[in-house]
């Protein structure tokens, strides 16, 4: 599997060479660093704001800059950027519905040992909350870029979880993202849909399984609103089991979605959602093991599917 | 030939006169719809009059979006009745609008929002309205603008903390093309600011971030035209605050300075006073 550039660095360099060409772009962190933003910084010097650990101002300025014509990035660490200034993005940017693109670092258990206070397990809830959203959540690469020109290209607002480090390549650059989901395989017995990192986790199950003759499909559910609802009724329709598999608090998240779309069709089909339990986590350790620490290694999701 | 002294006494009763056209519109709009917060409208009509029709802000009725107005943000959304009443009037949308305020199918709600002609963000939640702004103004400077941006405050919107952020930012910013004011009515909704959470001296705190601060007398429209009619010359790289002192009520005697005004709504009896009042001048 090829591994490709980090996250981040995918990233901030689809920003650079949209802002090279538009001067309109602003980047706004609070106090927030990246290495590729080092350049963005030197090169764009107007086009750049640290406006300090002040995220419900930095919503609201970003707002202003919205309603005199800029499409504006702003960018923190998950939970400041989404339960502290909520109000501010209810408001500001959902209400008059400006193009304004919520950058998100870190989901689920990126920062595992800062604790709950940095653990991004709610946001997905409450972020779907917001009428006139759109939430992107990439798997890879590519996805990462292609999410950063959809949110450019956006009229209303964008949210965008953003993982770090290098992971292996899921899709090609030419891939087409309108879908919001992708069927990455299919299967007999279940369908994992999943989400974020955890869609790796899913193929990585279902290569497993695969040695023990379970076949198993794996759906990457990255456009998490607006859904696409006739698309998952589809994959619903040709599956005999689901599971839905995300990094995140069960309550809410795309275990949630998916139990809408099942009771408002009236489709009556096992589900089983494999997510984090609903409490905070005050637990040390790596992402990894916190990961395994609530079932969602390898090894703790086969032994769900399998009812061991 | 008029000296300028009784130009300008001419036009002081004028902006009186419509002061309170503006007031008798928010009775009446507060009346018919059954709710609607008159302490705090009345106290910010006399500093909405002087920006509106005292030759202050730049804009145009026929054209709400012209991209040289002057933007103003009413951060104490929930005055909205009186600029309502001041934007009907001045042609925005049809005054029978006012009729219908907060009812079915109206466009104009409790608090503003950008479908209605004439308002630049949607407020209501207080804390928000100057970090607004202060994206605007940093678009002006960003893009060599010349418009100018205006935020009106309550005092009690002061609380919240996001008011503070934007304030620091501001400054630092050198945003000299911003204009804050507070409308310091020394109330809150359930009591005087100073039994609540004492805020004083609140000159001082906006001085320290940074912020020119001028204190005025807000139902003064010579005060104000003093401070709004050099906002565009001002050679300071700060940002301004004006302070104006004002009355939750002002204008109708037994409204002044009660706190349960913050949103009652008068009976017939108090109508007949309030109307009565509103009309002598």
């Amino acid at each position: 599997m090829t591994i490709d550039k980090d996250l981040r660095d995918a990233f901030f360099d689809e920003l650079y060479n949209l802002a090279k060409n538009d001067p309109q772009i602003m980047f706004l962190t609070a106090d927030m660093g990246a290495f590729g933003l080092v350049k963005f910084k030197q090169d764009f010097p107007n086009q750049y704001i640290n406006v300090g650990i002040a995220e419900q101002n930095m919503v609201s300025i970003a707002a202003g800059l919205a309603l005199a014509g800029k499409k504006v990035f702003i960018y923190t660490i998950i939970p400041f950027i989404t339960q502290r200034c909520y109000e501010q993005i209810n408001v500001d940017l959902c209400g008059m519905n400006l193009p304004v693109t919520i950058v998100g670092v870190g989901p689920g258990f990126t920062y595992a040992s800062d604790g709950p206070t940095h653990h991004a397990t709610q946001d997905i809830a409450i972020m779907r909350a917001l009428p006139e959203i759109t939430i992107l959540n990439p798997s890879d690469a590519a996805s990462v870029t292609a999410f950063v020109y959809i949110a450019y290209k956006n009229s209303g607002p964008t949210y965008i979880r953003l993982d770090k480090g290098k992971v292996p390549e899921i899709y090609k650059k030419t891939n087409n993202f309108s879908d919001g989901l992708t069927e990455l395989s299919q299967g007999k017995e279940l369908t994992i849909i999943a989400t974020g990192n955890m869609v790796r986790r899913a193929l990585e199950v279902a290569e497993e399984l695969k040695k023990r003759n379970i076949s198993i499909g794996v759906v990457d559910l990255y456009r998490i609103k607006p859904l696409n609802e006739e698309k998952i009724l589809g994959i619903i329709d040709n599956s005999k089991r689901l599971v839905t598999l995300e990094e995140n608090n069960i309550v809410g998240g795309i275990g949630s979605a998916i139990s809408e779309i099942l009771s408002d069709n009236g489709k009556n089909i096992p589900l089983k959602r494999m997510a984090i339990p609903d409490e905070h986590c005050f637990k040390s350790g790596t992402r990894e093991s916190l990961q395994a620490f609530y079932n969602l290694d390898i090894n703790g999701i086969i032994k769900n599917i399998l009812g061991e | 030939m008029f000296s300028t002294a009784t130009l300008m006494e001419d036009n002081i009763q004028k902006l009186k006169e419509k002061a309170n056209f503006v007031r008798r519109q928010i009775l009446e709009m507060v009346v018919a719809a059954g709710k609607g917060h008159i302490g705090g409208a009345f106290s910010c009509t006399d500093i909405l009059v002087s920006l509106y029709y005292g030759d202050v802000l730049r804009f145009d009725s026929s054209n709400p979006n012209w991209d040289k107005r002057d933007r103003f943000i009413l951060s104490k959304g929930h005055t909205a009745a009186a600029l309502y009443a001041i934007l009907s009037d001045l042609g925005y949308f049809p005054c029978t609008e006012l009729n219908n305020f907060q009812k079915e199918n109206c466009i104009l709600g409790g608090h503003p929002d950008r479908k209605i002609p004439g308002i630049e963000a949607d407020t209501g939640s207080l804390g928000h309205g100057l970090g607004i702004g202060i994206g605007l103004a940093l678009s002006a400077k960003l893009d060599k603008k010349d418009f100018m941006t205006f935020v009106l405050m309550g005092d009690g919107e002061c609380y919240e903390g996001s008011v503070w952020e934007a304030a620091m930012f501001a400054s630092h910013h050198k945003l000299n093309n911003l204009v804050g004011i507070v409308d310091k009515n020394n109330l809150c909704i359930l009591d005087f600011t100073k039994n609540c959470v004492n805020m004083e001296p609140l000159e001082d705190k906006w001085k320290s971030f940074g912020w020119d601060v001028i204190t005025i007398d807000g139902h003064s429209f010579e005060e104000l035209d003093s401070v709004f009619s050099k906002v565009r010359s001002r050679q300071s790289e700060k940002p301004l605050m004006i302070i104006a002192n004002t009355i939750k009520g002002k204008g109708v005697s037994f409204m002044e300075n009660k706190p349960e005004w913050h949103h009652s709504v008068p009976n017939q009896e108090q109508l007949e006073m309030a109307r009565k009042e509103l009309s002598k001048e």
